[in-house]
């Protein structure tokens, strides 16, 4: 038998033939879990010796999650918040740092090594210890860290600066900020990898002809660093979005944990997937916004 | 830029560098200064950074309790072995998306996004059960404690984040040069064998990007086991359990309690203990870091 296949199949073949391990995987341990925990966040779910007996309930969780529950709310909410404000920080951080860092100075070798330093500690129980322990111990050492970064200090420097009146709210913020460094720097490792690896991508050219025409340090950021970030910022902003969502750390998913320990499968499955649609949708938007205004080299 | 200009930034990049990287280092000088102090020291108001009563006690204590040496030799044997296989599944799916074309592409690809979004709180029950009761009909095998929970996911590509590893993957070999592969074919060599003996070889740096994160990221993960293991067999979930762990293996009961502010001085030398085998390879490869990452291909 020679049925001859052609080229085009043959590849095609191939290109199965790559990605069917995965395929079966992804099967088996993504998305049939994937559709059965929303099966379970419809139904009362009880687990007995592992095997599930499930009792359909429409709606029920959903709205128990959104109703009854006293908490759940009050994480999301905050979590939310925390997200939003936190996010266009660590950018904004982690751009600034990136752009240092890629400058030619003494010693750049040892700081990039320091500032890196985060990404093998920072997705592991050692952070929480540290973090915490910053928080809560309340010992010497501990306070003066803590001073060196008080809103104090920002207050002085504003009052120093004759920046005066500026409202409660506005002054809580920044002191939330302050109060905030530890984490912020903390959580801009991987951000300032990529967006390291975007500053030594632009053309040694366009440097060099940006310099020629006289541009300085202000406009060369403004007209040339930042339209070839931008397609980073994008995928810095959903990699950041997607860490602070889906740190087990946060309150959101310690709940979403605590109520699958009381034995809630139903409605923890509920609370799981109302948040992953908030995830989902709010990449979607900044997803939107960030391609409309960003800038592509065309190769 | 004028002399003066540039010496006022130079100054202004050393007080903004110090600073936050004194935010990064001040963490792991406390981590050293509490391991090797007596838990006296903690309430001792003179002291600061440098302990009065230096001791290698905390630390000997700290390994017992976390029955260090046998977690530690699970934990790599978890640990380096996923990240290995994991690297291998993910480049070879990664490879698939970036150069065949085939019906359902597109689909399948955003399946891979989808990967990248969903948590994994959302499957690991399900995965539990499905662990629990693994196999068909009336043939199962329990599972749970057993390494193939980690282990059966990183082969198919489906561990810790993978569908951020494929998609590294995928932007890293649409990079290289088509003609690579082309001469290779036209020598007759199948697609396979042009994967493992022309791409491979051309795609170290993205090889061991991707491995140095799958190695952190399993050694990190404690949510992922702490499902599938009842026992704290990995240190990150020694660590996360320590407090327990400490009064059971030192102070032989659950219930006694310990001045919080004493524990420090264990929990600092856990997490020593825990990050020392990280900051080892991340001192030996960090010039792949550091100067290394426009030829990783995380930047694609």
């Amino acid at each position: 038998m020679s049925k001859k296949i052609t080229y085009r199949k043959r590849r095609e073949l191939w290109g199965y033939g790559f990605i069917s391990l995965w395929l079966v995987g992804t099967v088996v341990f993504f998305l049939i879990p994937l559709l059965q925990s929303l099966w379970w966040s419809f139904n009362d779910v009880e687990i007995d010796t592992g095997k599930s007996i499930t009792k359909w309930v429409g709606l029920g969780n959903y709205s128990y999650a959104v109703n009854t529950d006293e908490k759940y709310l009050v994480y999301l909410k905050d979590t939310l918040i925390e997200t939003l404000w936190k996010t266009p920080l660590i950018l904004i951080f982690s751009l600034f740092t990136a752009v240092i860092l890629n400058q030619k100075f003494k010693g750049r070798t040892l700081a990039r090594a320091v500032f890196f330093l985060p990404v093998i500690i920072a997705t592991g129980p050692v952070y929480e210890i540290i973090s915490g322990d910053i928080d809560r111990t309340g010992n010497i050492g501990a306070g003066q860290f803590s001073t060196l970064f008080s809103t104090d200090l920002i207050g002085e420097l504003l009052q120093f600066l004759g920046i005066y009146g500026i409202s409660d709210d506005m002054n809580g913020m920044i002191s939330q900020i302050a109060d905030n460094i530890f984490g912020i720097v903390w959580s801009s490792g991987i951000q300032i990898l990529l967006f390291l690896g975007a500053l030594q991508n632009i053309p040694e050219s366009v440097r060099e002809s940006a310099i020629l025409e006289g541009a300085d340090g202000w406009v060369y950021f403004w007209k040339i660093t930042f339209p070839y970030v931008t397609p980073f910022i994008l995928a810095n902003l959903i990699f950041t979005v997607i860490d602070t969502f889906t740190n087990p750390m946060n309150a959101v998913m310690k709940k979403i944990i605590s109520m699958r320990s009381d034995f809630k499968f139903g409605e923890a499955s509920a609370m799981a997937w109302i948040y992953f649609g908030i995830i989902l949708a709010s990449v979607s938007l900044a997803t939107a916004i960030i391609k409309k205004s960003s800038y592509y080299d065309n190769k | 830029m004028t002399r003066k200009k540039e010496l006022l930034w130079s100054v202004f990049r050393f007080v903004i560098l110090t600073s936050l990287g004194f935010v990064i280092i001040y963490p792991l000088i406390y981590m050293v200064s509490c391991a090797f102090r007596d838990k006296a020291d903690m309430t001792d108001p003179t002291v600061m950074w440098i302990p009065h009563r230096l001791t290698l006690s905390v630390i000997r204590e700290t390994i017992t309790a976390m029955d260090f040496w046998n977690t530690l030799k699970n934990t790599v044997l978890l640990n380096i072995g996923c990240s290995l296989v994991q690297v291998c599944s993910c480049a070879v799916t990664g490879y698939g998306f970036a150069r065949f074309e085939f019906r359902g592409k597109n689909i399948l690809f955003g399946i891979v996004v989808m990967m990248i979004l969903v948590p994994p709180q959302i499957i690991s029950m399900p995965l539990y059960s499905l662990f629990r009761h693994f196999g068909f009909g009336d043939f199962s095998l329990n599972l749970i404690n057993n390494m193939l929970t980690m282990y059966l996911p990183a082969i198919t590509g489906n561990g810790i984040k993978s569908g951020l590893m494929i998609l590294i993957f995928r932007q890293f070999f649409a990079g290289l040069p088509r003609e690579l592969e082309d001469a290779a074919y036209i020598d007759g060599c199948s697609p396979f064998r042009t994967f493992v003996q022309v791409i491979v070889p051309n795609a170290l740096p993205a090889f061991l990007t991707v491995f140095l994160f799958s190695v952190v990221l399993y050694w990190n993960d404690y949510y992922v086991s702490s499902t599938f293991f009842t026992n704290n067999q990995t240190v990150a979930l020694m660590l996360k359990n320590l407090d327990t762990e400490l009064k059971i293996n030192l102070f032989d009961s659950a219930s006694v309690d310990i001045d919080p502010r004493e524990q420090i001085v264990w929990k600092e030398a856990g997490c020593l203990l825990s990050i020392t085998p990280m900051l080892i390879m991340y001192i030996f490869l960090q010039k792949h870091f550091t100067e290394g990452i426009e030829r990783s291909g995380i930047t694609g």
